[in-house]
């Protein structure tokens, strides 16, 4: 039996093999789809003992700079920084040209940050120098800088020009997203701009993850009958809620993925459908010949399972493949997501799928040629 | 002494075509003893291939009774039917109907593959069908690469390679050339005579129906007359 399945589907090669390979691009569309989730929500770089303080309304209201006085006030904390988007243009608008640049204090940052790695030397470097600035050792190397090196930053949210010299290369051990990207003094900009005082963003440290809902709370508390009520959460949260800026990021994907999956689906449904057609004599041969309906219906499903598990076993073996593609392609972009890997669940899932898809795609031809009379399946061609 | 292998009394089969029902067979009764070869003939539309196919098991008729082999096939469900037809029939089309994607030891051994006989006994009666079918030397080619006249051979050893007791033939000449349909013929002869096997062979050729020992006519439905041809 299992020689005539695979016979079968060798019967007609092409049709075969465009259907397997349908299969398995939209499977790895999906699971791509699927990781990308994945990483974003993941975001392995927040640190579970900082929370991030905005405003109440939305990441692009600023606050007064005189919160970080009373936020540094509040029981548990151990640091605070500030975080402002600069954005700007380094060189033009090419999308390999941009990568995050903040503006922050030297003086509070690398006490907030400790996992970015910079030496003593280049701390003090940085808090000497205002035009000074840090950047990651994976950013740096992508631009080809060196310590001492001068860029320009033309502002576009900020009218201001920034000219700013490396003069530290930080290191993260585990994120290599987290090492794409650039600070500065804020306070450049700040005079620049005539001090107008207001904040992004602060980057609190607490003394334990512990202690963070009680942080959490009184720090909104703290501001909750000032004209700039704040939003205060974890670091992760933050990360998050920056990513939902875009939209509904995770209903978009799901939706494109489904929508995948059922273009697939009908797809697959006719090729198995118009396959089973083609062999409507052949089926009612095998009853004349004393196979069951239900051998019948085995026959047809097994042909059609091996399609979606070879769809799915291809996907997943092409898929490392096109998943470091994409993320180079990202990265040049400033997209970056060190969790990218194909784990088990994205496996079971595209393995699943692919299982579903061809029982539920072989079920109707399937059961279409265990219900035909034989007589009627012999006269249809003799 | 005798023994009747098929014995159809009384047999009616419709068909609804839409709104009409239209009456194929009319109270066709008929037996037929083992070891015999018999022609059924009539025109198109006579009935003889629904008759064959009610005697397959293939279909069921609409009143009357039929019992082959002392099994009455009325009695048996869809499933045991199939069981039924497997141990007892052995049918040979007029258009072949062999797998193209099996080569010709390939297609007799699927039937066998619906038994528990163990690799070496199924290549053994593969060998042996083939052999008595003269083809032997092309059990690894595909029905493509056979002619009409070795492929229909192919199913005829497909037809009797689990040594059923009755074989059932529809118009397994039609699609032949002289030459060819008078070697399946002689094939035929050869498995009533040789082996015993019982042949119900519709054809509309009277040449073909010669080779048969007794001639059946189906004219609208109804066996209107039997002769004794050989």
């Amino acid at each position: 039996m299992f020689k005539l399945i695979r016979r079968n589907l060798l019967r007609n090669k092409r049709r075969t093999i465009l259907t397997v390979l349908s299969i398995a691009i939209a499977l790895i569309l999906l699971s791509f789809l699927d990781l990308l989730l994945a990483a974003m929500s993941g975001v392995n770089s927040a640190n579970a003992n900082r929370l991030v303080v905005r405003h109440a309304i939305s990441l692009t209201f600023s606050m007064p700079a005189a919160y970080e006085q009373r936020l540094a006030a509040l029981e548990h904390v151990e640091g605070i920084t500030i975080m402002n988007w600069f954005q700007g243009r380094y060189i033009d608008d090419r999308p390999e040209n941009f990568f995050p640049r903040f503006g922050t204090d030297p003086d509070t940052f690398p006490d907030v940050f400790p996992e970015l790695a910079l030496s003593p030397g280049e701390i003090d470097a940085w808090r000497a120098e205002r035009t000074a600035f840090i950047a990651g050792r994976a950013l740096a190397e992508e631009k080809g800088w060196d310590i001492g090196d001068v860029i320009t930053i033309e502002g576009d949210i900020y009218p201001v020009d920034v000219e700013l010299t490396l003069r530290g290369i930080f290191t993260h051990t585990t994120d290599e997203a987290a090492e794409r990207v650039l600070y500065f003094d804020w306070q450049y900009v700040e005079e620049a701009l005539g001090n107008p005082g207001q904040i992004n963003s602060f980057y609190v440290l607490l003394d334990s993850p512990d202690n963070m809902n009680e942080t959490i709370a009184k720090a909104e508390a703290m501001f909750e009958n000032s004209p700039d009520q704040v939003r205060a959460e974890t670091e992760a949260a933050f990360f998050l809620s920056f990513i939902e800026m875009m939209g509904n990021v995770q209903f978009l994907f799901s939706a494109i993925g489904l929508a995948v999956i059922a273009s697939i689906f009908f797809i697959t449904v006719n090729t198995m459908a118009m396959a089973s057609r083609e062999r409507t004599t052949e089926v009612a041969v095998l009853r004349t010949l004393g196979f069951t309906r239900s051998r019948v219906l085995a026959i047809v499903l097994f042909e059609s399972l091996a399609v979606g598990v070879l769809g799915a076993a291809i996907g997943l073996a092409v898929m490392p493949v096109v998943t470091g593609a994409i993320s180079s392609v990202l990265a040049t972009q400033g997209i970056t997501f060190s969790e990218l890997r194909l784990g088990e669940r994205t496996s079971a899932l595209v393995m699943g799928i692919g299982v579903f898809l061809g029982l539920a795609a072989g079920l109707v031809p399937a059961l279409q040629a265990m219900n035909m009379k034989i007589v009627d399946g012999l006269r249809r061609v003799a | 002494m005798t023994v009747k292998l098929v014995e159809i009394s009384d047999v009616t089969k419709n068909y609804r075509r839409d709104e009409f029902s239209i009456k194929v067979l009319a109270g066709v009764s008929m037996d037929v003893t083992e070891g015999e070869f018999v022609a059924l003939m009539g025109p198109s539309g006579s009935g003889k291939s629904t008759l064959l196919n009610l005697l397959a098991g293939i279909d069921r008729p609409t009143s009357g009774q039929i019992r082959v082999a002392g099994q009455e096939l009325g009695a048996l469900n869809d499933s045991q039917l199939a069981g039924w037809r497997h141990r007892n029939v052995g049918f040979v089309f007029q258009f072949y109907h062999l797998i193209p994607v099996l080569t010709a030891f390939e297609n007799l051994e699927l039937p066998l593959t619906l038994t528990k006989l163990s690799r070496a006994q199924r290549r053994k009666k593969v060998d042996l069908a083939l052999e008595v079918v003269g083809l032997a030397d092309r059990k690894d080619h595909y029905p493509r690469q056979l002619s009409g006249g070795q492929e229909q051979r192919v199913a005829i050893a497909r037809a009797i390679v689990t040594d059923p007791r009755l074989v059932l033939a529809d118009e397994p000449t039609g699609d032949l050339d002289a030459a060819s349909a008078q070697e399946i013929l002689d094939l035929l002869a050869q498995l009533n005579e040789e082996f015993g096997k019982t042949i119900v062979m519709v054809t509309h050729d009277p040449r073909a129906a010669e080779r048969a020992g007794r001639e059946l006519h189906l004219d609208k439905g109804r066996l209107n007359s039997a002769a004794d041809a050989a």
